[in-house]
């Protein structure tokens, strides 16, 4: 029963399951993009499989493995060829690959994306960023096409964030659940946005927790007004992960029930600073 | 004031300078755990009470989510010892209208 419970909290695992390839890759791009020659793509992935044959990523797979799943969710969204191979290409600054080789056999359009990708940092949404964007006549900007790719490489990154050192799933999941998870979800893309985000709580939140006390605190948070709810959610989420015993849990949280309504009803009252205590 | 909020007050006033969670207010307190934030909430508004998230790397090494921390403001330390004081002064004086019990003189031995 804990078991199947355990496994219950967890985020849905039905993606990593079936491994990314090629052939996935060319059928997402037949469907988004009929007339698109393929022959790059291609291209792409061989070279990408020339240059990290032998590197493996903590999660004992082969480093290719990652470049395939960051393809696919980028073919996924319906983004062009050259962005697809610029996300088969994105980590090859990793390898022996000199610098100047991506532009002579990929040319600048492709190299500049990889550069980009590796120098960006998640800002804002670039402007006019939406799910809409996708189709046979998607044009994404530079700026557009970096953004996925990063987008699409932390998400692989947290599906596979089990096999990094806890003080770093904690940054990562801190980071995407405070920056990437608003800006997918901003720009429309509700299933990455969701996936992000059950992934970093399973992280910050593991579910070592009775699963009813941490429904009960998700419930509880319903109460309160809507800009605070996050905050009091993940405090007492802090608290609960404190108490050990599964009785002091319950405990915690059934007194949390009874003073909900008082702590809502406090954040709604207006605060008086000259009031004498 | 409540006698909650002023059990609150003086776990806060025990070090000022210290930073404390929610629990272990609770514990300082004497109080249940759970039925402190109303009281923590209501003193961070009238800003005698300021909060912050638990800085990154101690929560990262121990591997646990951060925790929210309290510390009692300097502006909110002044006031609240004021606070207590006319607070137990209160509790020393009769109500309006009862007289003080006079003190037997004699007593049961």
């Amino acid at each position: 029963m804990r078991a199947r419970r355990r496994l219950a909290a967890r985020p849905d695992r039905r993606r990593t399951a079936a491994p990314a390839s090629l052939d996935g890759i060319l059928t997402l791009v037949q469907k988004h993009h009929p007339c698109a020659d393929t022959a790059l793509i291609r291209r792409a992935h061989d070279e990408a499989a020339v240059w990290h044959e032998g590197q493996m990523r903590r999660s004992g797979d082969p480093v290719l493995t990652h470049c395939l799943a960051v393809a696919t969710i980028v073919a996924d969204v319906g983004m062009p060829p050259p962005v697809i191979c610029a996300a088969l290409l994105h980590d090859v600054g990793d390898t022996a690959c000199p610098p100047g080789w991506l532009g002579d056999h990929f040319g600048q359009e492709i190299a500049g994306l990889v550069s980009a990708v590796r120098a960006a940092e998640f800002g804002a949404l670039p402007p006019g960023l939406t799910r809409e964007l996708a189709g046979p006549a998607c044009r994404p900007t530079d700026e557009e096409a970096v953004w996925v790719i990063r987008l699409a490489d932390r998400l692989h990154n947290m599906r596979t964030i089990e096999f990094v050192a806890p003080a770093k799933q904690h940054r990562k999941a801190r980071d995407t659940l405070d920056i990437l998870e608003p800006l997918a979800r901003a720009a429309g893309w509700s299933d990455i946005s969701r996936e992000l985000r059950d992934l970093s709580t399973a992280v910050l939140q593991p579910a070592s927790t009775a699963i009813v006390t941490t429904r009960l605190l998700a419930v509880l948070t319903v109460l309160l007004p809507g800009p605070t709810r996050g905050r009091w959610r993940e405090e007492w989420h802090a608290e609960l992960a404190t108490l050990r015993a599964r009785r002091a849990r319950t405990r915690f949280a059934f007194r949390l029930l009874l003073s909900a309504p008082r702590l809502s009803w406090t954040l709604r009252r207006p605060a008086d600073r000259d009031r004498r205590w | 004031m409540t006698l909650q909020t002023q059990l609150v007050l003086r776990a806060l006033l025990e070090e000022p300078a210290k930073q404390r969670y929610g629990l272990e207010l609770c514990e300082l307190a004497g109080l249940p755990s759970g039925t402190i934030y109303p009281i923590l909430a209501r003193l961070e508004q009238v800003g005698w009470v300021d909060s912050t998230w638990e800085d990154p790397a101690v929560h990262e090494e121990a591997g646990r989510p951060r925790r929210r921390f309290y510390r009692i403001t300097k502006d909110g330390a002044e006031q609240a010892r004021d606070a207590l004081a006319r607070a137990y002064r209160a509790r020393k004086q009769p109500l309006p209208g009862w007289a003080a019990r006079p003190v037997s003189d004699g007593g049961v031995s």
